[in-house]
């Protein structure tokens, strides 16, 4: 008896391509996918490649988006960098929805006092504003992109917990919930059998909105190099490097900047049609 | 029931609603405490040669042992530096030598100015924009602001201010790229500096009050006295601010008060970025410094911080709206 009281999952993606800003969102978040996918096949240099007669060259036929100062493609390190992002993201976000959305609905299944330790342990959590935590975590750990997943990770806990116990307490008293129960299941199965599969839109929803502040939240703690190391290109650090060629070459600045925000841009405004279709109070 | 009766009864609830709120923060804080506690714990090796760096000399480090209890269990060590913590010793900066509480409150103020400076910076953009979003519903003007929202959301701070650099500060050199002036020096080069990190930071919080003002400002516009209102040929001036608007305060509120707190947290990145010495520039330096009792120190005062404000705006909320006082 796996009673799952939402539509079906296509049905439920169907409308994502009828929706002409989910279609924008999906196209920039499938330009930066395909750009992390098919990096080497798309630029004849490596991303760590330097070449010391071509520093700081502004964008020419031979290179798009010019040098850095170490004479190393931009256009190349702006694809690479796409792959760090984009790990980031989906490694934090789904280890925080998954950890987190079990959580969480333990806390609400249980209720009485494993609720309340869980949540009061969230609360701390939540108590910090998320950047600083990220960067404390980092910091004490060591830098590395491991570590920045781990931090990102780790301060969206709260998000995934606070959604899946809210959500948990409203399925665990519906009838099908009930009737298992009476027939003998346990909480296990009833868990991930019965709760988990309807709670699972909203944290989808969250997952998706949470995927953009991932993304920039791990291009702060790369500026601040404490993400992954040099000579990793991500876009962070690109921008970082850009800070003491800002006069000399400008372009530096531009183009990873630009990678971040149409990325972010994507999965925002994905996140907002994804929203607005579950919960159409908020439009 | 008399009126008078029940206003007083509503006071004491508001008194004793104030209260559980006060002492709901004591776990949270010691919570933090707790987190802080462990973070310099948790760091590969010895905590005491994290404390002093490895220049530190055999005699130090058994002094520090003993002072800071650190041949105890872990819960006696964390007692005693929660008694110190108490009476304001947050010990001393490897790197400076200096008291570390000191150097918190130095750092506190430049960081408050660009957060007050940023919230107001959000709130001149934000709120005219939200309102003209609203009552101009699916015309040019209110996609142009939702467009410049979604703009501002996704644009990472440290982007904006490097851009806000080459134009203001490279291309037409008209403000300072980076330092601080305190206002009792220069108020007026205070706030040249200061104009560049406030939009900076401020963006991102325009983006996302604009977003609740616009909302909140539709749901308004539709309810029954604003209709009234309206056939009562009040006019449209009035309608928008003093109908509408005075009842859309509580979500905007409570916005600010959330993001006002995520803005200590963006202050790191900003105040990198212009060399504002304030609390996050402090904690940044810090951290490559592995001068972790600064480190300790900033993370758990901005936390602190972070938690009053919440529960600030919870405060300001439940005044502003009779009715939150019973529910």
């Amino acid at each position: 008896m796996s009673a799952v009281v939402v539509t079906p999952a296509t049905a439920r993606l169907r409308w994502l391509v009828r929706s002409p800003r989910a279609v924008c969102g999906g196209f920039l978040v499938a330009l930066a996918i395909l750009a992390a996918i098919f990096a080497p096949a798309l630029t004849p240099y490596g991303p760590n490649e330097t070449d010391f007669v071509a520093v700081l060259q502004a964008p020419s036929g031979a290179h798009p988006l010019g040098t850095d100062d170490l004479g190393r493609d931009i256009l190349t390190r702006v694809l690479f960098g796409a792959r760090v992002s984009l790990i980031v993201g989906v490694v934090s976000v789904l280890a925080s929805l998954v950890v987190g959305g079990l959580i969480g609905a333990v806390a609400g299944y249980a209720a009485g006092w494993t609720d309340t330790i869980i949540m009061r342990l969230m609360d701390v959590i939540f108590a910090f504003p998320s950047v600083l935590l990220a960067l404390a975590i980092t910091a004490v750990l060591g830098p590395s992109l491991g570590n920045a997943i781990l931090a990102i990770a780790v301060v969206n806990l709260p998000v995934f917990a606070r959604i899946a116990r809210a959500q948990t307490m409203v399925v665990r008293s519906l009838d099908f919930v009930e009737a298992k129960r009476a027939l003998g299941f346990g909480p296990v199965n009833i868990l991930l059998r019965s709760i988990l599969p309807n709670i699972a839109a909203p944290m989808l929803v969250q997952g998706s909105l949470l995927f953009a502040a991932a993304i920039i939240t791990e291009s702060y703690l790369s500026f601040l190099g404490l993400g992954a190391q040099p000579p990793t290109a991500t876009w962070g650090n690109m921008l970082r490097d850009a800070i003491g060629f800002l006069e000399l070459a400008p372009w530096m600045a531009w183009f990873s900047g630009l990678a971040i925000f149409f990325t972010v841009l994507g999965f925002n405004v994905v996140g907002d049609a994804m929203r607005d279709h579950f919960d159409p109070r908020t439009t | 029931m008399p009126t008078g009766q029940r206003s007083g009864g509503g006071d004491n609830q508001l008194a004793r609603q104030l209260a559980g709120r006060f002492i709901s923060l004591i776990p949270i804080l010691l919570g933090v405490s707790v987190l802080v506690f462990l973070l310099v714990r948790l760091i590969p090796g010895d905590p005491v040669v994290a404390l002093l760096g490895m220049e530190a000399t055999p005699e130090a480090i058994d002094a520090l042992r003993a002072r800071y209890a650190l041949d105890q269990p872990w819960p006696v060590q964390y007692l005693a530096w929660l008694g110190r913590l108490v009476t304001g010793d947050f010990g001393r900066s490897i790197q400076s030598g200096r008291e570390v509480f000191p150097l918190l409150m130095d750092a506190l103020l430049p960081t408050l100015w660009l957060s007050l400076a940023a919230t107001a910076v959000s709130l001149l953009i934000a709120i005219p924009t939200g309102v003209v979003a609203a009552t101009r519903r699916d015309s040019v003007a209110d996609y142009a602001a939702s467009l410049l929202s979604l703009f501002g959301l996704s644009m990472p701070s440290f982007w904006i201010g490097v851009l806000l650099i080459l134009l203001f500060s490279i291309h037409l050199p008209i403000l300072p790229a980076s330092g601080y002036v305190s206002p009792g020096e220069d108020f007026g080069r205070f706030l040249a500096h200061l104009v560049l990190p406030a939009i900076t930071l401020g963006t991102a919080l325009a983006a996302a009050i604009m977003r609740i003002t616009r909302s909140t400002m539709l749901e308004v516009l539709q309810a029954d006295y604003v209709r009234t209102a309206r056939a009562k040929g009040m006019p449209r001036r009035t309608v928008i601010w003093t109908h509408a608007f005075s009842n859309a305060q509580i979500p905007i509120i409570t916005l600010i008060g959330i993001q006002f707190g995520q803005v200590l947290g963006g202050v790191v990145i900003t105040e990198t970025i212009f060399s504002w010495p304030g609390i996050g520039k402090l904690t940044v330096d810090a951290i490559f410094a592995r001068d972790y009792p600064v480190v300790q120190g900033a993370v758990l005062l901005t936390a602190a911080l972070f938690v009053l404000i919440n529960l600030v705006t919870d405060i300001i909320y439940t005044l502003v709206d009779p009715r939150l006082r019973v529910s």
